[in-house]
């Protein structure tokens, strides 16, 4: 049977293939019969390929006809609901005939399906029959008095069906996995609480009527709320199990008799009122299975982590904020204390030095122009290089999981999206522009795992003894070895970093005599590393070690493990990655700017670089808005490059992974929801400024 | 080009000037070359042997002598080798995670997209809003409910009352491709209701007015009229939600669990990457394969990935 079954399944997905492929070589419009057999040919080979894979791995046969096979029958379900109620408008009968059958047919699955009622298959047979001539009457009796009639009698006749056949016995039956108690279903009756929460039902509704100010008759808003509170009282207070066959007939016939009712009592709708039943209808017909997948995969889980984040690691027992403040409490997650190595930081002195310059030429500048303070992208880099490495140099002191975490954030957001807009720009017009873009856009298709494992082999570091065969640590010695051996080549290195840092002192002084102070104080700064480079190049820079008996060996970085470092070289690897997604957006962004645009500006006598930062840069604020947020909640989450280089070790943990350790690894469901609940409350700034955005877009 | 003034300057001579002009072309090209050589120099030890790959860096490939050096060893080694399988058998375990993962949700999608652009209801625009915006979820928040539901069914006790109801049977999901599926799908389906929203959307309106006027109705028009003129945008989609979920690696690592007979390839990777020593020679080729089919797929639909992720995030 299954055998059959998963041929049928596996040839209705080759052809399925077959069907999407030719759609996709269809997809022109010229339809000739070559192109149809070339599609059928492919689409028949992608479905023997599939087949064969999944065939080939055993269980995997079972599961994928499995899911096929339900896929099927929930298209097969969407597909009768949309023709159900097409039925609305013009046929009304037939629709409350099979409206009326289905809903019975549910209800009485459901029991069979718990294996609450004894007879299952003829019982729901009966019921089904019974629902579809209910729904034919109701369908076309007009009269109020008959129709009240037929809803009660229907209902309470499903009522009594049910609880004729509901079963008194408890079951016990043993299965691999252990003995299981079926829960037994007659209710132990009891007539107060019944009473009170029928009427409590009954009152909710009249308050609800109140609120509202609807003009509904009384008895039709007060049923609803009568009739759950009945239920509740008949089969979810009472122990169940205990009762009588009597209180059973009473519970059940008492629900169905008020259900009846409510039916019964509304007249048939007009024309118009069906038109507005199917329409209605069908949004949700078309939305529930997608916000169904929603609540059950993102908002109720949401919820439920919430809740654990509040309770033991077994997610049993209540225990406050413990969670919370074990995580805050700990100091592998959250440290202060290095606070004042920020000071002593080297780093965090050039890179205060460098705001303090950049600033003072940009109010130069802003003199020159009229404006208090004006960066222009001489000034204005400078500026933010500075603050970059005193960022560092804070997030270098400050240890623990969240602050990997924001420096993560603050590296790869900025970096990769200032990257991404540069290139976007150098490649703009330029010759073999898409092949550059290409190949700067192809690690978004490689996964962070093997991105990973790619960068693990460019940080390789092998003992010193060996040579090396990481690309960076054989620089890197490369370098040691240059520095220290006072040869020809080292001679070269020297003069020509000082030569460069001469041309760009030259042109720093051309371009401040000639006005453009940004690019001088740009060109300025720029010469200083490559005097420092020679500098350190003279001392000794690079890959090796004195050692104390005076012997000289080679040094390798160990990039994964040198804390608090290593973070960066993390950071690398994202930014290896995410820079083609930017620079793809700021391309298409920059080449969708109206040519008149900046022409009209050339016209005025804007320069290339006013272009760019007064017309191009405004033109595209939206979309470096849009590409920052999305980073920002991406690298919020980064896990797979941390779990893969270094699992969190040597100083490198950041939340998602230490939330997986907690939760996945030492099953502490408590402490790893608390973390996840840290990671959501992170971006959900972000959430509000997306929704904002949309709302904007929307109106 | 960005930074300099287009004139040439009065005090910048002539022939700096145009030095400095051929600048951006050049760093454009270093900087593609940086960005090539991780990927070149994995492709290029993978075809080296054990011995080769320990004696010196990808690079001298150039200078040795090939007969010696280059095997296809490691391709051979890496998809049999191991208790599990092999590679192979880890990808033929993404593509069956994968292929699903991405069908299952832009049906949904579509429904959910077509109906939000063009079935007027109460509260349409509020609901769109709420459902795209859970875009933003991590799927952290998910992972430790989703295990329990896929491992244990889905319980609701009634406070008070002390009834359990079972809202979603135990069916033992848990290490089986299906659970890792039906997370994929819901993650997928804000993003995916999104991209398709903002498409059919902006299909014009007349055609429509006219099919309405002919007696079509939603059901006739979604299938007839909408889902042939957004094959472009279920194509963009599709080809990043495949790459996206070909390439995950923390949904599959956790709702497979110890079942390592069902990991997709990425795990397995990961796994390899963590068992040092031996096998490291391997793991070029491993990483090698595991990205060949995003890599192929990424080139030979990069037109429509692109557009995707254009329409994704620029219109928002």
């Amino acid at each position: 049977m299954v055998g059959v079954l998963s041929v049928a399944v596996n040839l209705l997905m080759a052809l399925g293939m077959a069907g999407g492929a030719g759609l996709w070589i269809d997809r022109t419009g010229r339809r000739s019969r070559t192109r149809r057999i070339i599609a059928v040919v492919v689409g028949a080979g992608l479905g023997a390929l599939t087949w064969w894979g999944i065939t080939s791995v055993d269980k995997l046969e079972t599961t994928a006809t499995g899911v096929v096979v339900s896929i099927l029958a929930s298209g097969l379900i969407f597909v009768a609901a949309n023709k159900l109620f097409d039925l609305a408008p013009d046929r009304w009968a037939v629709f409350t005939t099979l409206v009326g059958a289905a809903c019975s047919f549910t209800g009485f699955a459901m029991l069979w399906g718990n294996r609450v009622i004894d007879g299952p298959v003829l019982r729901t047979v009966v019921a089904t029959a019974l629902g579809a001539a209910a729904g034919y009457l109701l369908g076309t009796v007009e009269r109020p008095g008959p129709r009240l009639a037929i809803g009660t009698g229907a209902g309470a006749a499903l009522g009594a069906l049910a609880a004729s056949g509901m079963r008194a016995v408890i079951l016990v039956f043993e299965l691999e996995q252990g003995t299981f108690e079926l829960w037994p279903v007659l209710p132990d009756l009891r007539y107060v609480p019944l009473a009170i929460l029928t009427l409590a039902g009954a009152g909710a509704g009249l308050v609800v009527r109140l609120l509202r100010r609807r003009e509904t008759p009384l008895l039709r808003s007060l049923m609803p709320g009568a009739i759950l509170g009945y239920a509740v009282g008949a089969w979810l207070v009472p122990d169940l199990g205990l009762g009588t066959r009597t209180d059973a007939y009473v519970a059940a016939i008492g629900v169905g008799l008020g259900i009846g009712a409510l039916v019964g009592l509304k007249p048939i709708p007009d024309h118009n009122a069906r038109g507005q039943i199917e329409g209605s209808a069908r949004a949700y017909i078309f939305l529930i299975p997608a916000l169904g997948f929603i609540a059950s995969t993102l908002i109720i889980p949401t919820l439920r982590t919430l809740f654990l984040s509040f309770h033991d690691a077994r997610g049993q027992e209540y225990v406050g904020f413990v969670n919370y403040r074990d995580v805050f409490g700990s100091p592998n997650i959250f440290n202060l204390e290095g606070w004042a190595g920020i000071f002593g930081s080297k780093l965090f002195w050039v890179g205060a030095v460098l705001i303090l310059f950049g600033m003072g030429v940009s109010v130069v500048l802003g003199r020159q122009s009229g404006y208090r303070i004006s960066f222009s992208p001489g000034s204005g880099g400078i500026a933010a290089l500075g603050a970059m490495l005193a960022l560092f140099a804070v997030f270098a002191a400050m240890r623990g999981t969240l602050f990997n975490n924001l420096w993560w954030v603050v590296t790869v957001t900025v970096i990769s999206t200032t990257a991404g807009l540069a290139i976007a720009v150098l490649a703009d017009r330029s010759k073999g522009e898409s092949i550059a873009k290409s190949l700067i856009f192809m690690p978004m298709a490689i996964s962070f795992v093997g991105a990973g494992v790619i960068w693990r082999f460019m940080y390789l570091a092998r003992d010193v003894s060996k040579p090396q065969t990481g690309v960076i640590n054989t620089f890197w010695v490369g370098l040691g070895n240059l520095s220290l051996s006072r040869g020809p080549g080292f001679w070269i290195a020297v003069v020509l970093s000082l030569g460069l840092a001469a041309l760009m002192v030259r042109l720093a002084l051309r371009a401040w005599r000639v006005g453009e102070r940004g690019i001088g104080a740009g060109a300025a700064v720029c010469a200083l590393p490559l005097v420092w480079f020679a500098y350190a190049l003279w001392r000794g820079v690079g890959g090796f070690e004195v050692r104390d008996n005076g012997d000289v060996v080679a040094s390798t970085i160990q990039f994964a493990q040198q804390a608090p470092f290593n973070n960066v070289w993390l950071m690398l690897v994202l930014i290896w990655i995410q820079t083609g997604f930017t620079m793809v957006i700021f391309s298409a962004a920059i080449k969708a700017v109206p040519s008149e645009l900046i022409e009209a500006a050339r016209v005025d006598g804007a320069s290339e670089s006013q272009a760019f930062w007064r017309v191009i840069i405004p033109q595209i604020a939206p979309t470096i808005g849009v590409v920052i947020t999305t980073l920002i909640v991406l690298v919020m989450k980064v896990f797979d490059i941390v779990k893969v280089m270094t699992n969190g070790n040597f100083g490198t943990q950041v939340i998602a992974n230490e939330m997986w350790q907690r939760a996945f690894t030492e099953l502490n469901f408590g402490l790893g929801s608390a973390l996840a609940v840290v990671l959501f409350i992170a971006v959900l700034p972000i959430l509000f400024l997306n929704i904002r955005r949309m709302q904007k877009a929307a109106s | 080009m960005t930074t300099l003034s287009s004139t040439g300057g009065p005090g910048l001579g002539k022939r700096t000037y145009a030095f400095l002009r051929s600048i951006p072309t050049w760093v454009l090209w270093i900087l593609v070359l940086l960005w090539t050589i991780p990927s070149l120099g994995l492709l290029v030890n993978s075809f080296r042997t054990r011995n080769a790959q320990r004696a010196s860096g990808w690079w001298a490939v150039v200078v040795e002598n090939w007969s010696e050096t280059l095997t296809l060893e490691n391709y051979a080694d890496i998809l049999s080798a191991g208790a599990q399988g092999g590679l192979w058998r880890a990808l033929l375990n993404s593509l069956a995670i994968a292929l699903p993962a991405t069908v299952i949700p832009i049906a949904f999608a579509a429904f959910a997209a077509y109906a939000f652009a063009w079935i007027d209801f109460k509260g349409r625009e509020w609901l769109f809003i709420a459902t795209v915006s859970l875009l933003a979820i991590p799927a952290q928040m998910s992972l430790i409910p989703l295990l329990q539901l896929y491992s244990g069914g889905g319980h609701l006790t009634i406070p008070i009352l002390e009834k359990t109801l079972t809202l979603f049977p135990d069916l033992d999901l848990a290490g089986r491709h299906v659970s890792v599926w039906l997370t994929h799908t819901g993650f997928a389906l804000p993003f995916a209701i999104f991209l398709l929203h903002n498409y059919i959307s902006g299909l014009p309106k007349d055609i429509f007015e006219s099919a309405v006027i002919d007696g079509a109705d939603h059901f006739k028009i979604f299938w007839r009229l909408v889902i042939p003129l957004s094959v472009p945008v279920l194509a963009a989609f599709a080809i990043f939600q495949f790459l996206w979920t070909y390439n995950d690696y923390l949904i599959a690592v956790t709702m497979l669990g110890g079942a390592g007979q069902n990991f997709p390839a990425t795990a397995r990777i990961a796994a390899l990457a963590g068992e040092f020593g031996q096998a490291e020679h391997l793991l070029t080729a491993g990483a090698f394969l595991s990205t060949l089919l995003p890599i192929i797929v990424f080139f030979a639909l990069q037109r429509f990935f692109v557009k995707g992720i254009l329409a994704g995030s620029v219109k928002g």
